[in-house]
Order: C-alpha cells, then structure tokens, then sequence
C-alpha cells in the first residue's frame, strides 16, 4: 500500500516542485496539498489568497499567496507537527543556523526567531502544537503581517 | 509477513525479557496480596519535595528554572527499584520518560508485538530537539503514591539500527544542538528523565489508536521498526502509551497536582525547595481553600486572556488558527507572554544574538511590569487578574551567573498578537500554590470543569 502510494504521488506531482513551499510560487502548494493528503481549501482575498490544508491527522496548514503568485507566509496548528521540511524549503537552513545552541537559552518548548528576511515561531505542549513562518520582503505592501495566523 | 498482523491498525501487547520477569517476582516473595492485617490504613503520603535549580548539569549546562523531584521506577511487583533524583516536573506533557542509564540496574519489559517488534515513542520538542526510545512497563512510585504495571519511555534505549523516522522529526533538526539535537542523555536532556503531569491521562489518546501503516502524515510519536525495514508508524492502545501516572496511582488522589514554590527576590536566587501534593481537594493537605479555580476550554487552555486592551483567545481550538489564549506550564521556563514588538511600549524588546540574554526578552529602564492581565475560565468559570514582571535577562544572568530561579524571565510567545498568547510558565508558580487538574477527574467544590482546570 505505501509503496503503491509513493508511485503515485511521483506522478501525479508531474512538473510542480516536489518540495517547498514558502517563497516558491503557488504551484507548490498544491505539492504540499499531495505530500500532505489533504483537502485544499482557497479563500481569495483583495490583496492575497489562503491555501487551507488539513491533513488526515487533523493538522491544520495555512499558506498565505501574494498577487506575484509566491508564498509569503504559512501557519500551522494541530495535534501533530507538520513537516516543516516540506513546508520551509530553503528557509530550513535560516532556522537551522539561528536555533540557539547554547544551553542556558534553550526551552523545549518554543522557539521564535527574527532574521530580517526570515521570521519564525513555534510552540508545543504535548498534543498541541502551533506557530507560523513568513517572509517579509514578500509580504504585500498593503497586507498585515497579522494576516499570516 | 511481519506486517500482516498490524493490518488492523492494532498493536498486540506482548513483552520482550517478560520470562527474567516471571523468575524475579518468583524470587521475590512476601509482597502482596496475602496480607490479613486489620491496622487501619494510614492516609496516603502524597507530597513530595521539589527543587528549582539547574538540575544534574549544573550552572554550565544546567536548565534556567528547571524544576525537579526524585521518582522511584520498579520492576513490576519487585521491591527490584531504582530511584531516581533530577526527573523533570513537567505539566506541559503527559507522561514518564527516564533516561535509559539510571534504570539500566532493572529490566523492564518492553512493549512490542507477537514478533518481538519492539514499540518506540519518537517526541519532538519546541526548541527542534528530540527524544526517542521503547515502551517499558514498571511499577512508579513517587512519595507515598503507586501506579502499577504503567508504560514509560526509556529514553535512549532502542537498538541503534532503529534510525528516528523522518516523519516524527518534522521540524529541522539543528545539527549543532549538542548531540545533534537528540535528548537522551543526561547529559543533552538537562534532567535524568521528564515526569508529564499535564492534564490528560495518556501523551496522545484516541488519536493514536486506530492508526494504521501509511496513513500518518507528520509528527505522529509511535513506531515499530521490523527487521530490516524502516520504522514505521503504528497504532496503539491507550494502555501502551505513556501514560500520566497521577491518574493511574491507586490512591484517590489521581485528580491532578497541587505544586507549591516559594517567592524569591527580583534579581533571582540560586535554588528554592518546593512541594507537590498529588491530588486536589482529596485529603487535608491539598483543599483548595480560598484559591480561584478555572475551567480550561477543550483543549485544555484558558479560552481567552485580555491584557492591554487585546483579547487573546484561543481561536486554534476551535477553528484551528489564531492564538491558544493562555496555558500553565512548569515546563516552560520562561513566561511566554505576547511579542517584542507588541511589548514595546513597555522597553522590551528581544535580548541580542550574542549578548547573554539572548532567547529571552531584555528591558530598558528596570523591569517592566504587565498589570491587570485578565484570566477567564472556560463557561465564566473562574475570572481574575494577575500581573507579570519582565526582567532584562541579559542583566539576570550576568550579574549572578550562579542563580537558576528566576521570577521575572520571559520571550516572546508568537510574532503579533494575532497568533500570540500567555504561557505563564515556571515564573508564575515562584511565590504560588498552583493547581492543574487531569481533564475527567474530580473537580473541587463541584465546578463544572470536564477539560480540566487550574486554581490559584
């Protein structure tokens, strides 16, 4: 069953990005839709559009598009964790390099992190789990950061 | 072929080493049972001292307002038991997790299935890092309490050749966390375990039930790793899972915690002693008394928080976005209260990457003090106010690098207020008699709190 699963998710991704999908374009998202199993719902906005994903675990997934067509924004709430692998792409590697190694600052619990070009909060008690990502020079300049929640 | 049996998204209990069990308690004898004694049993001792401090590690790796106590694990039905100190007090989760090394003089059954798959939990935290390890049953026994025969994590003790499944670290794990970010030693953890006395009875309930083999996306926390195959995610009874062990204790006092802790002064202290009483409202030393009780929401939050003219409510339980209004958590050692930016107006703002505070909020002109935070209970039960200090954590620690308690600690909880909240976390508890009680237990004064609740 997983191996038949795995087949098809390689075809039908055909010629969207496999993987990614804040700052990439709008097509990603539809890769995470796959990746994620789940329903896609679209709110459109004046100014930007909300991809809703949920996945079967009961995770819920927000990418937030630009009039460009790039993803500026996720949030992310639920039970379980979404792969933020999938989810940051290239941005892994800012919250890689910014995650505090020194012992005394760190919490288990949560961590936010402030670059000029990456803004990043995550937070979890067992059983719940909830933070955003957003970009800010791809966020409108007519939009909220507030918007991305 | 192995994977035929799961195909009901089941998992059949069975124990690894359950025969050197059978001898042991064999050998054991006397315990028991038998007993015809018509003394008067004596109340149940449910207090236990607590520590706040760095823990095992001291003040060069320790944990800033870690909380601790000492809880004795057993071979089930054996005076076979090993104690152990520095466990960390965690209301935040659900659940026993002990570093393999301090129970290695036991040998505890693992969980696995009819061929000897063995169950292994993967928890990923907040900060990115991880614990992974097998599903072990033992007797708990912490002061005069017992829960009997309980699943708990034996951190660091599955084979080496189970590689952690990618999809419970779903969140990059930073390479330069000691140890590359994996918690199970004493030494990565801060603690020689993690006691989960938050307010469920299991770390993940129904949810991880009726699971079966492909059908997870991310994050789920349990696996069987086949010979030869990758690990793979499976369903699992409530029974096997780690479970809070305040429920499962066979006294009457399974309805949550009573935690004392005393105050200490603006710039900090170095350790502080403290108690917790199992149990609220249940016997004479844990009656709530004159205390406000607060019914959490569904999700075990309260529904909204209101401080500076801004509600925070918790919109993610019922509509999964926005903020989670505010939670109590001895595991969080900050108070994680608002954002920066927000705050601003208060001088706070985020300490500097490099400077000693950084991670923790740093504040201009003396501590900052937030008034007149409301706190609302589920349904109107249990309103009132508390107020917060914010200290500059950069001066904190610098000024007295010995102290670990601090009152006045805090960050950022999110980015804005739209996804922000209140996790009034180890400070708060400094100087309070804070209770947390298990959502389904008994409720004090007949209050009407079926997810749980808090009273201070």
């Amino acid at each position: 069953m997983k191996t038949t699963l795995r087949v098809l998710l390689i075809l039908t991704l055909g010629s969207v990005p496999a993987w990614a999908a804040l700052g990439q374009y709008e097509a990603s998202v539809s890769a995470d839709q796959q990746y994620m199993k789940s329903e896609d719902h679209v709110q459109v906005f004046q100014a930007y559009k909300v991809h809703t994903l949920t996945t079967p675990n009961g995770t819920t997934v927000r990418e937030y598009v630009s009039p460009q067509g790039l993803v500026f924004g996720l949030s992310w709430t639920g039970r379980f964790m979404p792969d933020l692998h999938q989810l940051l792409g290239n941005y892994e590697t800012n919250l890689q390099t910014a995650t505090p190694a020194q012992t005394q600052i760190r919490h288990l619990r949560g961590l936010t992190v402030k670059t000029s070009d990456f803004v990043y909060t995550n937070f979890g008690v067992m059983r719940m789990w909830k933070g955003s990502a957003y970009v800010p020079s791809l966020v409108p300049s007519n939009v909220s950061v507030e918007v991305v929640r | 072929m192995n994977r035929k049996i799961f195909s009901t998204g089941t998992f059949a209990r069975f124990f690894i080493g359950v025969m050197v069990l059978v001898v042991l308690a064999s050998c054991g004898g006397g315990s028991g049972g038998s007993s015809t004694s018509t003394t008067i049993t004596p109340a149940t001792n449910n207090s236990v001292a607590l520590t706040v401090g760095f823990g095992p590690n001291g003040q060069s790796s320790g944990i800033t307002n870690g909380l601790f106590t000492t809880v004795t694990v057993c071979q089930h039905g054996t005076s076979n038991c090993a104690t152990i100190p520095n466990v960390l007090v965690d209301t935040g989760s659900v659940g026993l997790r002990i570093v393999s090394s301090e129970i290695s003089s036991l040998m505890l059954p693992t969980i696995a299935d009819q061929t000897q798959d063995e169950l292994v939990e993967c928890v990923q935290y907040g900060d990115t890092s991880y614990s992974w390890g097998p599903m072990q049953l033992a007797d708990v026994q912490i002061a005069g309490e017992t829960a009997s025969n309980i699943a708990i994590q034996a951190l660091g003790a599955a084979p080496s050749s189970f590689t952690v499944p990618a999809t419970c670290l779903t969140t990059p794990v930073n390479p330069n966390l000691p140890n590359g970010g994996n918690e199970d030693t004493v030494a990565t953890l801060g603690a020689n375990g993690i006691l989960g006395i938050g307010d469920a009875a299991w770390d993940c309930g129904t949810s991880c039930v009726g699971i079966t083999t492909g059908s997870t996306y991310a994050g789920y926390p349990y696996y069987i790793c086949p010979t030869g195959q990758a690990c793979e995610e499976i369903g699992v009874p409530t029974s096997d899972q780690a479970v809070n062990p305040v429920a499962f204790f066979s006294s009457s006092d399974t309805n949550g915690v009573m935690i004392y802790l005393p105050s200490v002064g603006a710039t900090g202290a170095t350790s502080v002693p403290g108690t917790m009483y199992f149990g609220v409202g249940t016997q004479s030393d844990n009656a709530l008394g004159t205390a406000t009780l607060y019914a959490m929401d569904p999700c075990g939050y309260f529904p909204t928080v209101t401080y500076g003219g801004l509600a925070y409510t918790d919109t993610s339980c019922s509509s999964g976005t926005g903020g989670i209004g505010g939670i109590l958590d001895t595991g969080s050692n900050p108070l994680f209260v608002s954002d920066a930016t927000t705050l601003g107006s208060l001088g706070i703002s985020d300490c500097a990457q490099g400077t000693a505070g950084y991670g923790y909020y740093c504040v201009t002109n003396g501590p900052a003090t937030l008034s007149n935070i409301a706190l609302s209970g589920y349904n109107g039960v249990g309103s009132g106010n508390v107020s917060l200090s914010i200290a500059d954590a950069t001066t904190l620690f610098t000024a007295n690098p010995t102290f670990a308690v601090f009152n006045n600690l805090g960050t950022d909880s999110g980015t804005s207020p739209a996804t922000d909240f209140f996790d009034l976390g180890l400070p708060f508890f400094l100087g309070r008699t804070v209770s947390i009680g298990i959502a389904g237990g008994s409720v004090p004064n007949g209050a009407s709190a079926p997810y749980g609740f808090v009273a201070f």
